[in-house]
């Protein structure tokens, strides 16, 4: 089962590889000579990396600020007024639907200004519901009877929280989590709309320049680093649900 | 998503609204002035029409608390909507104030404190609406609050606030722009539609297909829309030098084709996995019951699983059109027109008001879409 799940990251990872090789400038280039399309200036290899340095930075400070805030108020959540949040969690996620990243991040640029922040926030605003319902609904999953009879061995609220309930809860709390870490990477891909120096920067000065190299370059780099972080999740996951099941 | 809400589990949500209205009246800029559209102004404080929302707000709130007697729960409503109505019709004459005497190209824009405010105060009817209609309450407030917005602005209260000049200097774009817009996000629709039927079907059966249908669809949505919009561009322009014939039948490497193909790609995994599960949905019991009275493989679909399903495939359809909505914006990018297209420029600009001219419709769009197919599956609550 455990390989199985090791397996999972693999298919991602092949993909990752692949769309990394494309976005190398000799490889583009011949591509966009096959195609017999005209060829702009290409993004050379070195300024790419750095560009893919900036973004995962930026796409991982969104991921940490959201999901850990929703980690921390899912949880707090569950403790306070249990269960019974969930309807106003899942009305709150579906409102947040309506307004995408996109329209997110333009609406806070004359707030705040180019650059980071106006990112951070539609990370924050748009991850933070996902993983707050998330988490409270998977700990909504833990049977009473479980906690009941932590409570009968003696484990302090603490203990039954870390050693209880959110081993049970880990499955759903990881996919929720996985979801936003997706989204990090993707919303940052639009944050070069707001100035930001990320690997949507090529794609977007190669729709307005017509640069069609700089185009495939930028949106191969930019797919490859999302399945590249997805696959070090489902990794990531594999390995933490194989220690819980260990330990457990 | 369907939701059902229990009334009791948002004791505490008036009361929150009221004092973020309360605390955005008085802490945060009530209105800006700046001496054009460009550049960002100077905040104004609150006026005395601000200050009665504010209280109104927290009668409104305090009304809401008390046992729940029908007369409360009517009057917690006309608080709030004299409120709401109030605080506009006070920031349009606030505008109006602040406009007397400079140049004409001075902008006077709701400051941060306002449109938190108003939110607040649609948040608080909205509440009120459900406490004393608890299935329709948030469509019955959402529909009170556009009217009330309509009459304030027909009178010509509203006409000094910079949005609606920018408004009048672009209103034939902006109409133009909506239609596109829902005809990006109705074409997609219809074109995912299209696909993952056959996929959802595919999925029933249990099998390797399945898998790779699943790995597909799922694998597309890691993608950054961003880069797959702008594949498209490219893939769409080598196929177009390959082919050249194809641009006689109207095919073009920029413009709605990658917008609507890149946009129906997205909605495939919510699409496929909730047809998918609607038609699981049925109970193996009633399927066995099915086939023992002789119905064909074709009947059961028909007849059994999709009446049966029909709530999840209607609730799958309604997340599907709220995400068509917002992702025919970035068809803004590759010249498809639309919202969007008003949203890059503003934001090229930093045009703020332009920004929220573009941005404003698609999240009253998305909402309506998400409203109207509550309203067909018969079932949950409008979000307020």
């Amino acid at each position: 089962m455990t390989r199985n799940r090791m397996t999972r990251a693999l298919v991602p990872l092949v993909v990752a590889a692949c769309l990394a090789g494309l976005s190398l400038p000799e490889v583009a280039g011949l591509v966009v000579r096959v195609l017999g399309l005209q060829a702009g200036m290409p993004v050379p290899a070195g300024r790419l990396a750095w560009l893919a340095r900036q973004h995962l930075a930026l796409a991982l400070a969104g991921f940490f600020l959201a999901g850990g805030a929703g980690l921390a108020l899912g949880i707090l959540a569950t403790r306070a007024a249990g269960a019974s949040l969930r309807a106003t969690l899942d009305t709150l996620a579906a409102a947040a639907q309506a307004a995408p990243p996109v329209v997110i991040v333009a609406l806070a640029l004359p707030v705040l200004g180019f650059g980071a922040p106006p990112i951070l926030l539609a990370l924050a605003a748009y991850g933070l519901m996902p993983v707050m319902r998330g988490t409270v609904g998977a700990l909504a999953t833990v049977p009473e009877e479980v906690r009941r009879a932590a409570i009968g061995m003696g484990l302090t609220p603490t203990q039954i929280l870390v050693r209880v309930e959110l081993p049970l809860a880990a499955g759903p709390i990881l996919d929720a989590l996985r979801v936003v870490l997706v989204l990090a990477v993707a919303t940052a891909a639009i944050g070069a709309l707001a100035g930001a120096q990320t690997l949507g920067t090529p794609i977007v000065v190669g729709l307005q320049t017509q640069n069609t190299l700089a185009l495939i370059q930028g949106a191969a780099a930019a797919a490859a680093l999302a399945f590249l972080t997805d696959a070090a999740w489902l990794a990531a996951a594999a390995g933490v649900s194989r220690l819980v099941r260990r330990s457990s | 998503m369907i939701v059902d809400i229990p009334n009791r589990s948002t004791a505490w949500l008036p009361a929150a609204m009221a004092v973020l209205a309360a605390a955005a009246l008085t802490g945060l800029p009530f209105l800006t002035l700046a001496p054009n559209r460009l550049v960002p102004g100077v905040p104004v404080g609150t006026g005395l029409a601000g200050a009665v929302a504010g209280a109104l707000a927290v009668g409104s709130a305090v009304l809401l608390a008390g046992t729940a007697r029908p007369w409360r729960g009517l009057a917690a409503l006309a608080a709030a909507l004299i409120a709401w109505g109030l605080l506009l019709a006070g920031l349009g004459h606030g505008a109006a104030g602040l406009l007397a005497g400079q140049k004409p190209a001075a902008r006077a824009a709701l400051g941060s404190g306002g449109w938190l405010a108003l939110l607040a105060l649609a948040g608080l009817a909205g509440e009120a609406a459900r406490a004393v209609l608890p299935r329709r309450g948030g469509l019955a407030a959402a529909l009170l609050l556009l009217g009330l917005s309509i009459i304030i602005a027909g009178a010509g209260l509203l006409e000094s606030l910079s949005l609606a000049v920018e408004y009048r200097a672009r209103a034939g774009a902006v109409a133009g722009a909506i239609v596109q817009h829902l005809g990006l996000a109705s074409a997609s629709l219809l074109i995912a539609l299209v696909v993952s039927v056959p996929l959802a079907l595919l999925r029933l059966r249990d099998g390797p297909a399945a898998r790779l249908v699943d790995g597909l669809v799922s694998g597309i949505q890691v993608v950054p829309a961003l880069a797959l919009f702008a594949a498209l561009v490219a893939g769409l322009s080598g196929l177009l030098a390959l082919v050249p014939a194809l641009r006689s039948l109207g095919l073009s490497a920029i413009g709605p084709v990658p917008a609507v193909i890149g946009t129906a790609a997205y909605l495939c995994l919510p699409l496929v996995s909730g047809l998918a599960a609607g038609l699981a949905a049925a109970d193996p019991d009633v399927l066995a019951a099915a086939r023992a009275i002789g119905l064909t493989p074709r009947e059961v679909l028909l007849r059994v699983r999709l009446p049966l399903g029909a709530p999840v495939l209607i609730g799958s359809v309604r997340v599907a059109a709220v995400q068509s909505v917002g992702l025919a914006t970035l068809g803004g990018l590759v010249g498809a027109g639309g919202l969007g297209a008003l949203v890059f420029e503003g934001m090229a600009q930093f045009a703020q008001d332009l920004i929220l001219l573009g941005a404003l419709p698609v999240i009253g769009l998305a909402l309506v879409a998400d409203a109207g197919l509550a309203l067909l599956a018969g079932t949950g609550e409008r979000p307020a």
